[in-house]
């Protein structure tokens, strides 16, 4: 015992005994700072010059504590091992900085460490130790409270929650004309419980809405319950393991007590995580029930044509954005491709992408620690070059956090896109019974031969096979075809032909198609043809929209198909007849 | 804590932009906020809106739910989302000079 040591310091240094696991005490074990986590980061990133970013260098300074106290190393050894006690509250306060205000707890360098050290586990130890003494930030104290006293993190009250349901029941009611299109709430026995973020019925219940038609309309024995509705759980964030058992608990209970047989989590990605993952250690609670993201529910109904959906609704090119916690925490990344290629017509892949994808920069509650703010937005440089990179209007994503993180740092960064979450384009895409008979009759004249008769179209690649297959698609359609097979040729070929769409392979010999798709660009007289950027290699999109040309007007992954050619020429050549006219 | 400044107008506020003195709002503030919210005129309807949130603020300390706003206003949802694209909790919150609301927003 040491007389100098502050009461708090004291405390936290007692308690971390307490919280040390197999995981944790490997991770402190393991570390041979070989540097691999630097890159991996995204605070590093963003700040090249400052180590103190590093995750390894942030992880010494809770390893440090670890090697003193408890490791025999740190006992025997200390000046070896670099073990340092702590003293005072201030440096409990810078320690509150790092992992707080230095960390996402996104886990990216979790899994690029090849010792398998954990650093995001322990950091939310870290947390959780200091929130144990009161040092925390003030917006993790006030949700925190709200979280514990009222039930849900933004303090919204239960008649407020039920006054708003049944405001979009009203609204629902109306829009089918039918009464069993409303929400039902506490319904005993249902099939699906679901649960949602209070941000949605607080500010934005536009997805509650959605996600009532989908059930609706897959004609779901489903409910909403009146409490022990948030599957949010500040608990993650601030390492209070108290709370985060606390808040599953209510939601573990109230879908037992509504005798439920399945809790659907909405799309949100730390409440998956807490709630599917975590909670129920935290809770120490067996589950009789199961539980899923309502990705995966939507996805269901889908397969088992329970709803119907018509991706001509979303023609906009989107990219998804996959969530620290759904991807590298709960491996939720390929239900989300699968559905978003059901109902978007463009889906444009970011990279890296899956478990390998960089955080939005708003996660580990970051977004309700403003005084970190300028730095959480420095550090989203990579992630809105990876944007920007897709060229896509919409980013999608399964996660609250990630909506806002997102969309600061698309202010920010003045990226002008716009961000989604997949409930709204399924719903946007469902084909509501009463309209699907005139849609088939609708759509007969589109589809009629020979649309593209009276169109030439350049095709540009140096694969021959490709070329003969593509300019059999668009002449079988009535388009003139011409063809070139390398940058020199294309760029004469063009202006000779003047033709009314390029399409253009990126990876060729000599000129390659980034240098060609420039040189048109700049070239007064092919700047306004349309050119449509095909290519194998996906991740090399970046290489075109960091340009300082105006982007390409379309972009297809290789391999192509006669249905996802098609749909991008007639597009992109509608939209310059729009233009022109 | 970050200044915020537009014009002759100048105001303390937190790093994400919200005022932290509320006593300081006008409607000068509150035109010079608008336009870092992607609102390029302060319509009667704007001001409804913005109004209404401050008096319910002053009342209860925190930001109204969105039924409220929308039953109180008149306004149905769609409407409050093309007169502050970026929401009731980020645009119009902002504008009318209420604090940073609480939580994952």
């Amino acid at each position: 015992m040491n007389s100098t040591r502050s009461h708090k310091a004291q405390k936290v240094l007692e308690r971390m005994g307490k919280k040390l696991n197999r995981q944790i005490v490997g991770s402190f074990a393991a570390c041979v700072h070989c540097g691999m986590c630097t890159d991996s980061c995204h605070y590093v990133l963003a700040n090249p010059g400052d180590p103190t970013y590093a995750p390894a260098y942030k992880a010494d300074k809770i390893r440090k504590l670890f090697k003193r106290h408890f490791d025999w190393t740190g006992r025997v050894i200390p000046w070896w091992v670099n073990a340092k006690s702590v003293y005072t509250d201030e440096e409990l306060e810078e320690l509150k900085d790092t992992v707080f205000g230095k960390c996402t707890n996104c886990r990216r360098c979790s899994i690029n460490c090849p010792m398998g050290v954990d650093f995001a586990t322990f950091n939310r130890m870290a947390r959780g130790l200091l929130v144990s003494v009161g040092i925390m930030p003030e917006g993790v104290a006030v949700v925190s409270k709200d979280q514990w006293e009222i039930g849900n993190q933004m303090g919204v009250l239960k008649e407020d929650y039920i006054d708003t349901l049944e405001w979009l029941s009203e609204e629902l009611v109306d829009e089918f004309g039918d009464p069993r299109a409303a929400i039902p709430i506490d319904k005993k026995n249902a099939d699906i419980v679901y649960s949602i973020n209070p941000r949605e019925v607080k500010y934005d219940p536009r997805t509650i809405s959605d996600a009532a038609k989908i059930f609706y309309l897959a004609g779901a024995n489903w409910t909403m319950p009146s409490e022990g509705w948030d599957m949010t759980n500040f608990g993650l964030f601030s390492g209070d393991d108290d709370l985060g058992g606390a808040v599953a608990r209510r939601l573990y209970e109230k879908v037992e007590e509504l005798g439920g047989k399945k809790l659907v989590i909405s799309e949100c990605g730390h409440g998956y995580r807490s709630t599917r993952c975590e909670g129920q250690n935290w809770a120490q609670y067996d589950l009789n029930f199961e539980m899923e993201s309502s990705v995966t529910t939507m996805l269901r109904y889908i397969h088992e044509g329970r709803i119907k959906v018509d991706k001509s609704s979303n023609t906009d090119p989107v990219t998804f954005h996959d969530s620290c916690n759904n991807a590298r925490s709960c491996g939720l990344t390929e239900e989300p491709r699968e559905l978003l290629n059901l109902v978007a017509e463009e889906f444009r892949e970011m990279y890296p992408n899956r478990a390998e994808n960089f955080c939005c920069t708003g996660g580990g509650g970051a977004m309700s620690m403003s005084e970190y703010t300028p730095r959480r937005l420095k550090s989203a440089k990579i992630k809105a070059d990876q944007l920007a990179a897709t060229g896509a209007k919409y980013v999608v994503t399964s996660c609250h956090n990630c909506v806002d993180g997102l969309s600061d740092l698309i202010k920010h960064y003045k990226l002008g896109m716009k961000v989604t979450q997949l409930v709204n384009l399924v719903a946007e895409a469902l084909v509501v019974p009463e309209k699907e008979t005139a849609v088939p009759v609708e759509e007969i004249p589109a589809a009629a031969a020979g649309p593209l008769d009276g169109y030439k179209i350049l095709v540009v690649d140096d694969e021959p096979d490709f070329v003969s297959f593509a300019s059999a698609i668009l002449e079988d359609h009535g388009a003139s075809v011409v063809n070139a097979f390398n940058g020199n040729e294309a760029l004469e070929v063009a202006r000779r032909e003047s033709p009314d769409l390029i399409t253009l392979d990126i990876t060729m010999p000599g000129k390659d198609g980034k240098q060609v798709f420039e040189s048109m660009r700049k070239d007064p007289q092919l700047k306004a043809i349309p050119v449509c950027i095909i290519t194998g290699q996906p991740e090399l999109r970046k290489l075109i929209y960091d340009r300082s040309v105006p982007p390409p007007n379309g972009y297809i992954d290789k391999p192509i198909s006669e249905e996802s050619l098609m749909r991008n020429v007639r597009k992109i050549l509608e939209i310059k007849q729009k233009a022109t006219k | 804590m970050a200044i915020f400044e537009h014009g002759d107008i100048k105001i303390e506020v937190d790093e994400d932009g919200f005022m932290q003195e509320p006593d300081q709002w006008n409607e000068e503030v509150a035109k010079a906020l608008a336009t870092t919210e992607e609102v390029h005129e302060m319509t009667d309807e704007h001001w409804k809106l913005v109004n209404y949130l401050r008096d319910y603020y002053k009342q209860f300390g925190i930001a109204p739910m969105i039924r409220k706003l929308c039953k109180e206003t008149g306004f149905p949802l769609k409407k409050v989302y093309e007169l502050f694209p970026s929401g009731p909790a980020k645009g119009a919150c902002k504008v009318a000079g209420l604090a940073k609301p609480t939580g994952c927003v």
